[in-house]
């Protein structure tokens, strides 16, 4: 029997990342990584992704305006995955298949958010590096990223077998983090 | 015409709320911010629908359901980004109204308008039983496509905005300066 398919493993295993993050977060530990995480961040200055987005600023921009483009598109998949948990949205369309359809679309423009995203901070490292703001929204991106792959959709594959209010918190959930995820990233724009 | 625009935009930049607004930093930044995560709500719902006409999202959850039912949202998302929008204008009136991408947005914006309605149109004009086909009739996709390229020069017009390349201050060519709207001998503001 292997240790997922006892019963509660996953919540256990989440659980127990959650306070693994929260005491990581909490020592001295984070102050070290951040230390070390400099130099990292000094060399995507250095890359060729780093000194195009340095040099030529319409193209920066227009990555900005694209990963703008994919957060519209990864936020409508978001909403009306959850729109349809909560009984607000699609109630004649099966649960499985908006969530399927959904996540799919939420899939493709995670993986173009994430490569403009990069592009971004590679042209502003160092700058970004120093800012509370950026890290805070790595923080919701990974909370995101784990909840969206360990709790909702392991959660989601068995819909029928759980309590419609833990299916509705789940999509309450799903909407604060995103929306963290977005307004941090918003707010790196207006520090520094 | 462009002394017209400059000197509404003066008019309004001598409001003591414009002033109030552009100088507040949590209360501008939030118009701001508000304005860009509703694009999630408008062109999250939009983007979906012109997909789903596609065939590239949503393709075994009826065509109409989609088109009907993120309509609502949608609608809701964009009257969010107009009172949002219109007070970022009202924050910044005479930069932004002499702002080259400020003007190609506003044009690029009645495009769209035009393209929905025609959309629309056709959407009620289609034949009965379309709708759980994986991709839309032909006139439908030319309508889903041509929106998604609005909306995505409308995007980067919205963000080129905050970027000085074309500014009046930076004394552009003579064309982009009229095209600007910058007037000979203006204040700088």
């Amino acid at each position: 029997m292997s240790a997922f398919s006892l019963p509660y493993s996953r919540s256990a295993a989440v659980a127990a990342l959650l306070v693994a993050g929260a005491w990581l977060g909490l020592s001295d530990w984070r102050l070290q990584a951040w230390q070390e995480l400099l130099p990292l961040f000094e060399w995507m200055e250095t890359t060729p992704l780093g000194v195009a987005g340095k040099t030529w600023g319409a193209v920066f921009a227009l990555v900005q305006a694209l990963h703008l483009l994919s957060m519209a598109l990864l936020g409508g998949a978001v909403l009306v995955a959850d729109a349809r948990l909560l009984g607000l949205l699609l109630r004649e369309v099966p649960l499985a298949t908006v969530q399927q359809r959904c996540h799919r679309v939420f899939a493709w423009a995670l993986l173009v958010v994430v490569c403009s995203g990069v592009f971004m901070a590679c042209g502003v490292a160092v700058k970004v590096y120093y800012l509370p703001v950026f890290w805070y929204k790595m923080l919701a991106l990974a909370v995101g990223v784990v909840f969206v792959y360990l709790v909702r959709r392991p959660l989601l594959r068995h819909a029928d077998a759980v309590h419609p209010w833990t299916l509705r918190l789940v999509a309450l959930a799903s909407l604060m983090i995103w929306f963290s995820v977005a307004a941090t990233g918003r707010w790196i724009g207006f520090s520094g | 015409m462009n002394r017209w625009i400059y000197d509404f935009a003066v008019w309004v930049d001598g409001h003591d709320w414009s002033t109030a607004l552009h100088e507040s930093y949590y209360l501008y930044n939030w118009v701001e911010s508000t304005h860009v995560l509703a694009l999630m709500i408008s062109l999250g719902m939009l983007f979906l629908i012109d997909l789903r006409m596609l065939g590239l999202a949503l393709t075994d959850v009826p065509a109409s359901a989609v088109a009907r039912r993120l309509n609502l949202p949608m609608l809701v998302g964009f009257s969010v980004m107009i009172v949002t929008g219109v007070l970022l204008f009202y924050a910044i009136p005479v930069r932004t109204a002499q702002s080259l991408w400020f003007r190609v947005k506003l044009v690029l914006l009645l495009l769209a308008a035009l393209n929905a309605w025609l959309f629309h149109r056709r959407l009620r004009a289609a034949p009965a039983g379309w709708e759980l086909a994986a991709r839309a009739p032909a006139r439908l996709r030319l309508g889903a496509a041509l929106s998604l390229v609005f909306w995505a020069l409308i995007v980067i017009c919205g963000r080129f905005i905050a970027y000085d390349w074309f500014d009046c201050s930076a004394a552009p060519a003579p064309l982009i300066a009229t095209l600007a709207g910058c007037i000979d001998g203006q204040a700088q503001f």
